[in-house]
């Protein structure tokens, strides 16, 4: 019974050499990962997801495309995959395009090591990182997108609950303290956020020419 | 409210044509109808003998014969031909006695209505069809016809003998033409008085409306004067009806010919040397027609009431001549001004030129044929029937045609306003995009300001102490963290959420506790939500950053605290921020200065108050700005 769990197969996609290596050199050091294949552009990354995969670590300015496309197609082939985001900024209007094509989480590029392990193993086990910057964005979002005409038939819309604990996070709150503040468990606020990012997501698909809209507007490379 | 109307709907062919059909085959109806009543298939009596009352001397007289003035009977004398007398049915038709008719043979009574005594009653203008008895029917018997008229003036239309069934269509062509059609253009015309009454006020033309409407009264007066049999009024009050009628024709004739020439002259119309004759009337002036003839209408009853009560027989006829020539006047002022209407406008609506046509030529054609061919009149009766309702359909018209040009000027209107608004809208357009654009710009030069300020002089100086070889390794990591903790200040401030910097700060929280828990240092984050912040835009939250981030990079690096604690909230107009530590203070010698310095010239930059407190028991950073 002493056997250790099967461990994550992690992959990375992200086209700058020195980055790469520093992420592939953290998944081989810790605990309970392992490289599943790293790739350096779009084609490449889409080669990977062709194979078993726990976690995608992906970056989304590659050369030839943007990595939402990757997400997006990554989620559509393996159900079960945890994609983790790779940012220099974390900046909301990126890493909320990214979860709205299925994205799980961010990581923040340069962080520690120690920080950066924690991110990826949260997200392995369930949990939904969220900065203040993000939760308001989606908020913005979701505001932009009820007050528009389509936004009558919002597919999936908030609940009560999960606008009240994104507004917290959004002022900043951690998940502790959103947890004491509406007597919830912080597993709660975890599961509130999934299901935020799941919703964010399944709204986003049922506009995909918003989406396309939005993603044509916004071109802050990362 | 004057309704202008501008005659700018062209007659079509079909219409004219229509209309032109129409009438002939109105006028050839009633040509046949009149050509049956005068080619009366009997002998037909000229010359009689007359006595002017019952028991004078017979004298000889021509028919038609005229007598005035007396309500007494006058007998018309002949005597019956063989032929007649031979018939299977003889009998006598009285082209029009105009009141009562009774026929008497060899002295004995055998037809005819009315009492014999008293006044005499009213039997319109009815033709007559007397039977004569075949067993008093012998050659040379002596008709006597006993005419007894209301009015006060015998008078007998020819007379003629024959077969009563050879006779009858005639005696019904003339019932037709003398007392039905009669009748029947006088309720028309109270339809059309009555119309134009009710349509006067909502039309808006009320002058033409009113004009119009009292000529048609006019006429169903005449008509109520002449045609009923045996009124509930006698004789004196039909002929007072009938002769108010009479005036109040030529009256709002005038009225309403002015009124017409007048509303739709065309614009430009050259003064003519008649003035006033056939110029249009200014709208005040015919007002004032207007009244005058509603005040003529109102007392001409009682005028010619007074003037029947003096001497009924003698009064009508003076006040059917002085209406004749008054008439006569208005009918020829009519014609100038009608002429002179077409010499200006031109021929532009059906509906009125076949109104005027038509009365005109009615007129004419029946004052040729009574003139000249000694044949009743008809047309004109007709022709008053149709006039009014001719012109209702002209108006009609050229109400459709100001309709329709409202309604083209409508559309004109609603394409214009449709362009209009295209073209606010890419205005509109235009400007939130030249606004974007310099938002962006705005944005985009403040951006290269603080990467100057930040991260350019920063990273400038790690080249330049590298260059010289004076950089530690951990200086250089930490220099480089330093510079990409600006830029993602930059970002943030960018993003800064829900226009509020609760939720600027919350960002700002992220990014600085993952340090402060690197260095042990418990982070107490007692954040208002302070609303909205219209007054701090990204560039002041940037400075914010900044400055937060100096006092705690200090206090991180110089006081070694337990806790550091950021406060943010708001007193009226008024926020503030806070970030206060609880280690040393700069008081115990560390080198704060350009740090203080920055935070100094950061706030002063953005306009905050700043109040740095710093003892042994800690340091405390403060800024107020206006929300």
């Amino acid at each position: 019974m002493n056997q250790s769990p099967p461990r994550a197969r992690v992959a990375i996609v992200e086209d700058d050499a020195i980055l790469r290596e520093d992420l592939a050199r953290l998944v081989t050091r810790a605990d309970g990962l392992e490289i599943a294949g790293v790739a350096d552009t779009l084609a490449a990354g889409r080669a990977l997801i062709e194979t078993a995969l726990d976690v995608l670590l992906i970056d989304l300015a590659l050369p030839d495309g943007n990595g939402v496309e990757l997400i997006r197609e990554a989620r559509e082939r393996l159900a079960n995959i945890k994609i983790i985001v790779v940012s220099i900024f974390g900046d909301a209007r990126s890493v909320v395009r990214a979860i709205e094509a299925g994205a799980d989480g961010y990581l923040l590029k340069g962080a520690g090591e120690q920080q950066a392990e924690e991110a990826i193993r949260s997200v392995l086990g369930g949990g939904a990182p969220i900065s203040p910057a993000v939760a308001s964005h989606i908020l913005t979002r979701m505001r932009e997108r009820t007050s528009s005409p389509r936004g009558a038939d919002l597919e999936v819309p908030l609940t009560e609950k999960e606008t009240a604990v994104l507004t917290d996070l959004a002022k900043g709150f951690r998940y502790k303290e959103v947890a004491r503040l509406h007597g919830i468990s912080p597993h709660t606020v975890a599961d509130h956020v999934k299901s935020i990012y799941r919703k964010l997501a399944v709204n986003s698909r049922s506009e995909a020419v918003f989406e396309a809209v939005q993603a044509g507007l916004i071109n802050l490379k990362d | 409210m004057t309704l202008r109307l501008s005659p700018n709907s062209k007659p079509r062919w079909p219409t004219v044509l229509t209309i032109l059909l129409l009438l002939a085959a109105f006028c050839a109806g009633l040509l046949v109808i009149n050509a049956t009543a005068e080619n009366v298939p009997g002998r037909p009596v000229t010359t009689v003998l007359v006595a002017s009352t019952p028991g004078a001397p017979f004298r000889p007289a021509t028919l038609p014969h005229w007598e005035c003035c007396s309500t007494k009977p006058l007998i018309f004398r002949t005597t019956l031909d063989d032929a007649t007398a031979r018939a299977d049915a003889p009998a006598i038709l009285i082209v029009s006695a105009h009141d009562n008719a009774r026929l008497y043979v060899d002295g004995v009574l055998v037809g005819g209505e009315g009492p014999t005594r008293g006044d005499p009653t009213n039997w319109s203008r009815r033709p007559r069809l007397i039977r004569i008895p075949p067993q008093v029917a012998h050659p040379g018997a002596v008709l006597d016809i006993e005419v007894q008229r209301g009015v006060g003036f015998g008078h007998l239309r020819p007379i003629y003998l024959g077969e009563y069934d050879e006779l009858y269509a005639s005696y019904g062509a003339l019932r037709f033409l003398r007392a039905d059609m009669h009748v029947a253009t006088g309720i028309i015309a109270a339809f059309v008085a009555a119309f134009c009454f009710a349509a006067g006020p909502l039309l808006g033309m009320r002058g033409l409306m009113y004009a119009l409407g009292g000529l048609a009264a006019s006429w169903a007066l005449q008509v109520i004067g002449l045609s009923p049999s045996d009124p509930p009024w006698n004789g004196t009050v039909a002929n007072g009806i009938y002769f108010a009628g009479y005036f109040g024709t030529s009256v709002f004739l005038l009225w309403f010919f002015i009124e017409w020439t007048s509303v739709f002259a065309a614009p430009s119309a050259r003064r003519h040397k008649l003035g006033w004759l056939t110029a249009p009337w200014p709208r005040a002036l015919r007002r004032k027609l207007g009244l005058a003839a509603i005040g003529a209408m109102a007392i001409s009853p009682a005028i010619i009431a007074l003037v029947l009560w003096n001497d009924p027989a003698i009064g009508s006829q003076n006040v059917d001549r002085i209406c004749g020539f008054l008439g006569l006047a208005v009918i020829a002022f009519c014609l100038t001004r009608v002429v002179s209407y077409y010499r200006r406008n031109g021929f532009r609506d059906p509906f009125e030129a076949s109104a005027f046509i038509f009365v005109l030529i009615a007129a004419v054609a029946d004052i040729i044929m009574v003139r000249f061919f000694f044949i009743y009149g008809v047309s004109l009766g007709a022709a008053v029937m149709f006039f009014p309702l001719a012109l209702l359909l002209s108006l009609a018209a050229r109400a459709r045609g100001v309709f329709e040009a409202a309604t083209a000027t409508a559309g004109k209107l609603n394409l214009l306003v449709a362009e209009r608004e295209r073209e606010i809208v890419a205005n509109m357009e235009e400007i939130r995009r030249n606004e974007r654009a310099a938002m962006l710009l705005e944005e985009r030069s403040r951006i290269m300001r603080d990467m100057h300020d930040g991260i350019g002089g920063q990273l400038l100086g790690l080249i330049l102490q590298a260059r010289s070889r004076k950089l530690s390794d951990d200086a250089l990591v930490n220099g480089l963290e330093q510079s990409l903790d600006d830029l993602r200040l930059v970002v943030d401030s960018l993003e800064q959420g829900e226009g509020s910097l609760t939720g600027a700060l919350g960002a700002f929280r992220a990014r600085i506790e993952p340090r402060c828990e690197a260095a042990g240092v418990a982070l107490d984050w007692e954040i208002e939500d302070v609303g909205a912040t219209p007054n701090i835009g990204p560039d002041k939250t940037l400075q914010i950053y900044r400055i937060l981030l100096e006092a705690c990079t200090n206090a991180l690096k110089h006081s070694a605290p337990a806790r550091i604690g950021v406060v943010l909230r708001r007193e009226g107009d008024q926020i503030e921020i806070a970030l206060a530590d609880d280690g040393a203070g700069f008081t115990q010698g560390a080198p704060a200065g350009r740090g203080l310095t920055n935070i100094r010239t950061r706030a002063q930059q953005i306009g905050a108050d700043l109040a740095i407190d710093s003892n042994t028991a800690g340091t405390r950073i403060a800024m107020k700005l206006a929300a």
